[in-house]
């Protein structure tokens, strides 16, 4: 029997209150996955991964912690796994998406703070993750003032690195935030006793851009008019690539793209010709945060493409391979990651360009701009995105929500009218 | 579907024994689908996977069984499940 118990009680959880998450889990994922006709076989490894999520790679991550290994525990996709993976660490994301931890959050923090950071204090501190508590050292970031704060407070709970990110592009910018990573590496250096050289930065380097390679094969199959993949179920397996091992991870996702690219060759897609095609840009969507995806995908329309931190952000744009000096490897990640268009940089207009191309590249009827509550980065750069997409032809509907069910049926009313608008 | 429809999940001690279900299953070209088991019907088992059978394909799924002579825990009858619509999200 797998005795995912007695490891949850090793890792100090709160039994009884986790038990009522896994209560709640498998009827969120019926709903959402297997209410779906028609997916791909490969998704049958992220279908796993999401039964067994508070156990195979907890498993997985545990035994790596007896053989010497440390985990680094990560908010924000401008922390470079690249630096972590060269030092034999693991990276694994801690981004909560759920409901269940809010009210534990919300027991130390502002309620006017955005359901992300509260669910993912809630989670470390009602112990009821098992990655919260597995993760030997969190990596913080300066991209928003409630991250900010919240760090300060898991803080006193476990150790915590914060890096400093830039808030704006200029060259300056791009190497302070060099200086940033090569700082960040002297601490993953102490932390596990490993010493980061230039080959091993180069193999991990080489490993992360493999798994953005794959992902983006998965997400270049999305733009196939013959769509061969729900959004949903592209969305889960974006959401598990913040957790998985990254070589396993580009394995499964090539997996998935040689599927998909046979479908479209086929001519197998999983929604009637001429469904209104959506691209959804703004806050992440951490696992298991499904409920905008769900609500689209089952009025009518089809998620082509997330231009977000758990979509597009998170894997375009490669590090250049061919540097050999440690100072040339953390310039390339350092210019990598600075290409990311996060709404905490001003000007931040890479982002409207961002979304004017993916949209030709998908093939997009209309976008849905939707930010979390409180986060008021995201909201405000709604004005800016509108009128862009305006300025373009290309509908918009901007929409804020957050993790609980109470806006579901409001959503439902906008999000049928947007498609029922896009259908003519 | 009617989502009131009874739906059978076939339950585990461990992944491992699912998965080679799973292949089993899927190998004699009986449809099944890796789920998450819902906790009302785990009893003591870790929170896990089971496989989600349709009623058109349990009698099918039974006679493999029964010929492979596969490890598993329990096959539980539950209605009501699957909702699309049911806008209940975790």
């Amino acid at each position: 029997m797998s005795d995912y118990v007695q490891m949850w009680k090793d890792l100090g959880m709160d039994l009884e209150t986790h038990d009522l998450l896994c209560q709640v889990l498998p009827t969120a994922v019926g709903d959402v996955y297997l209410t779906q006709e028609n997916r791909p076989k490969a998704m049958d490894f992220w279908d796993l991964v999401i039964s067994e999520v508070h156990g195979i790679r907890p498993a997985e991550l545990i035994a790596a912690q007896k053989e010497g290994r440390k985990v680094f525990g990560t908010f924000c996709v401008y922390v470079p796994d690249e630096v972590v993976v060269a030092a034999n660490g693991i990276v694994t994301g801690l981004c909560g998406g759920s409901q269940f931890w809010v009210p534990g959050g919300e027991t130390v923090l502002p309620k006017s703070t955005c359901p992300l950071v509260k669910a993912s204090v809630g989670a470390r501190l009602g112990k009821t993750c098992p990655f919260f508590r597995i993760a030997d050292m969190y990596v913080g970031e300066t991209t928003c003032d409630g991250k900010k704060k919240a760090y300060e407070i898991l803080g006193e709970d476990v150790p915590m690195y914060i890096m400093d990110v830039p808030q704006m592009k200029r060259e300056k910018d791009i190497l302070k935030w060099k200086d940033e990573i090569a700082e960040f590496a002297k601490t993953v250096e102490e932390f596990t006793g490993n010493e980061i050289t230039s080959e091993k930065l180069s193999e991990a380097i080489h490993i992360i851009n493999e798994k953005r390679k794959a992902l983006q094969r998965v997400y270049d199959c999305r733009k196939s008019e013959c769509l061969p993949i729900s959004g949903r179920d592209a969305l889960l397996m974006t959401q598990i690539s913040f957790f998985d091992d990254p070589v396993r991870c580009a394995q499964m996702c090539n997996r998935l793209a040689d599927e998909l690219e046979q479908r479209i060759a086929d001519g197998v897609s999983v929604v009637p010709a001429g469904t209104k095609r959506i691209l959804i840009t703004g806050t992440p969507l951490a696992v298991p945060n499904w409920k905008l995806h769900n609500i689209i995908e089952t009025s009518g329309a089809a998620v082509v493409c997330e231009e977000m931190c758990t979509g597009t952000r998170y894997f375009e744009n490669l590090v250049d391979e061919s540097k050999t000096t440690l100072d040339e490897q953390f310039m390339a990640l350092s210019e990598r990651y600075m290409k990311t268009n996060c709404a905490c940089f001003t000007p931040n207009t890479g982002r409207i360009d961002d979304i004017l191309r993916l949209c030709k590249e998908y093939k997009v009827d209309g976008v849905i701009d939707c930010s979390l509550k409180f986060c008021c980065l995201y909201d405000t750069e709604k004005y800016s995105v509108s009128r862009a997409l305006k300025e373009a032809g290309i509908p918009v509907l901007s929409l804020e929500t957050d993790y609980t069910d109470t806006d579901a049926e409001q959503l439902r009313t906008r999000i049928g009218a947007f498609v029922e608008m896009l259908n003519g | 579907m009617a989502d009131s429809d009874i739906r059978y999940y076939i339950l585990f001690e461990n992944y491992e024994q699912g998965l080679a279900l799973h292949d089993l299953l899927s190998s004699n070209d009986i449809k099944n689908r890796i789920a998450p088991a819902p906790r009302a019907i785990q009893g003591k088992l870790s929170c896990g996977m089971s496989l989600l059978i349709e009623p058109t394909d349990i009698d099918a799924v039974r006679a493999c069984i029964a010929e492979h002579n596969p490890a598993y825990y329990d096959i539980v009858p539950l209605e009501g499940q699957i909702k699309s619509h049911r806008d209940k999200y975790c």
